[in-house]
């Protein structure tokens, strides 16, 4: 319609004028488009002058009869009004964009983290699977002397424990990103509960000595056991996974003001610099191999869960050296 | 004497001990190395029959393990891995590897892999300056680009013909789709050329029971096994 109208108005002095009209309205939404609306009021004010002036034969002052007069006004208002309209609607349309954008974004992200527990979770399952099915195989495919069925049969029951922790492990995980990782405390001896746990992960640490040195006279402790039990598997099959061969572990629980402090000291490497500082972020160890990086995580949410402290860094000699702390009254 | 030599390179210690156990009941001299460094000197220390390698290693990536091992030895390389993944599949044949399997395997499945690269290397490393080569019935005579099947010739196009020369030069390795279009083909030829080809020279090989098998690896590529190779 607006279009319309400066046609018309322009054509009572010839068709001439139409075409630079529609040229300069054209310049005018297109700066709407581009610049925003100041820069659309802007233009269409220096279009009117440029069509009122700059017009051939230059110089000559077209706005003489009243007609002339209105065009040009109803030229400033036509292009102004077009202007502003479209660069409205492109910048409504950019920010509905830009959220859909951030939108996106963030559901890529969740996504991007999904496929990297998918496949960490798959290669931390594929591992023991593996052992198990070989020997399981083997043992249906071959017939093996008894030491070699024995010890196949070993590697298959210490192989479904392993599976077995790596199961609990993501459970824990499920109900920490569930918010529902609540302990059910009771009074627990920390010293008899580490002493039962290397007891039980005797053989997945079988190429370690794990030397569990407690105080005496500890106090009794408000903690989930089957948390905090899990907590110190995770320790220990850490240690199992980074010291070398016939290394000493220890584990040192003492009191320390109101609180109870778990203490798993290995003489290995120590910890890798460059993941020190997401240690207890999942995945932050996930290298081609060993474990996803799923166990220090847990342990940090359990022990936040108790309201404790847990940190890690190298021993004065070396090695990798974890400390927990968690209340003694809950 | 041993059946063969066989190093493995995974840092899993359980499987390791499977893997020892098996092995060495079946007569078979397994040397075992956690790393890729560890793999890389064992290889170097004497040359194997073969090499396992797990691409999941904690010092160097198998990928690159493969490449260092294929620069230095011309011992088939089985892949383990425990991602499904085929591009890493895909990566360490390009880069040398000879065959792969996904954990968890069976143990039958491992030994037959690890049976069919020792006898195609030693039936390679006889014929390497022979003008005819032969796989099971099959017999092509490279010098006259003829192809007989159980003494009966067998009519070929010129890219099908070099299509089963790249096969049986590579007899038992899985070779990638890529690797065999560039050498066929060369590059940018669609997937489809090399279907048809092979189903094609699939048809002309027939299936009889001393015919090689041109065998599907899915998702990566084909290769040829010997009748009587044919593993799952």
């Amino acid at each position: 319609m607006a279009m319309v109208d400066v046609v018309v108005l322009v054509a009572g002095d010839g068709v001439n004028r139409a075409i630079p009209a529609m040229l300069l309205l054209l310049v005018v939404l297109l700066a709407g488009l581009l610049g925003g609306r100041l820069v659309a009021l802007g233009v269409a004010l220096v279009a009117a002058i440029g069509f009122a002036v700059l017009l051939p034969p230059i110089g000559s002052p077209r706005v003489e009869p009243a007609e002339d007069v209105a065009a040009l006004v109803l030229f400033v208002a036509v292009a102004a009004i077009a202007g502003v309209l479209l660069s409205t609607i492109v910048l409504s349309d950019r920010r509905r964009l830009s959220a859909e954008q951030g939108t996106v974004e963030a559901l890529l992200r969740v996504d991007h983290d999904r496929a990297a527990l998918l496949r960490s979770v798959s290669h931390d399952l594929r591992t023991p699977l593996a052992t198990i099915r070989a020997a399981a195989t083997d043992l249906q495919g071959f017939d093996h002397d008894p030491a070699a069925r024995t010890h196949l049969l070993d590697l298959v029951i210490d192989e479904s424990e392993r599976l077995d922790r790596i199961v609990g492990n993501l459970l824990s995980l499920s109900r920490i990103e569930a918010g529902a990782l609540l302990p059910e405390r009771q009074p627990v001896d920390l010293a008899e509960l580490v002493a039962a746990c290397a007891a039980r992960l005797e053989r997945a640490t079988s190429k370690l000595t794990v030397e569990v040195r407690a105080a005496e006279g500890l106090p009794l402790v408000k903690v989930d056991y089957s948390q905090i039990d899990q907590v110190v598997a995770n320790l220990l099959e850490n240690a199992a996974r980074h010291a070398p061969p016939g290394s000493v572990v220890v584990v040192d629980v003492e009191r320390v003001g109101e609180s109870v402090r778990l203490r798993v000291t290995d003489q290995g490497p120590g910890f890798d610099p460059s993941v020190r500082g997401r240690l207890f972020e999942p995945f932050a160890s996930a290298t081609g191999s060993g474990s996803s990086g799923i166990g220090l995580a847990i342990c940090k949410a359990v022990v936040d869960a108790h309201g404790g402290t847990i940190a890690a860094d190298d021993a004065p000699d070396g090695g990798a050296r974890i400390t927990v702390e968690v209340p003694i009254d809950g | 004497m041993a059946e063969a030599d066989v190093v493995l390179i995974d840092d899993d210690a359980s499987l390791a001990s499977v893997l020892a156990v098996g092995f060495e009941s079946r007569g078979y001299d397994l040397r075992i190395a956690a790393t890729g460094g560890e793999g890389l000197r064992e290889i170097e220390r004497r040359e194997p029959d073969v090499v396992i390698l797990d691409l999941g290693l904690p010092d160097i990536d198998g990928i690159d393990v493969c490449r260092h091992l294929r620069q230095r030895t011309t011992s088939p390389i089985i892949v383990l891995s425990a991602d499904g993944a085929e591009d890493r599949k895909v990566r360490a044949l390009d880069e040398g590897a000879d065959d792969y399997l996904t954990k968890p395997f069976s143990m039958p499945e491992l030994l037959a892999r690890v049976r069919v690269a020792v006898r195609h290397r030693r039936a390679l490393a006889a014929v390497a300056h022979d003008e005819v080569l032969s796989v099971g019935d099959l017999a092509v005579d490279t010098a006259a680009h003829e192809v007989a099947l159980a003494g009966r010739p067998v009519e070929l196009t010129p890219k099908e013909y070099a299509l089963l020369m790249l096969l049986v030069r590579n007899v038992g390795k899985v070779l990638t789709h890529r690797a065999i279009l560039d050498q066929v083909w060369g590059p940018d030829q669609p997937l489809d050329t090399l279907r048809t080809h092979v189903s094609h020279l699939r048809r002309k090989l027939g299936g009889g029971a001393g015919a090689p098998q041109l065998v599907t690896a899915p998702g990566v590529g084909y290769r040829l096994l010997a009748p009587g190779d044919v593993v799952s």
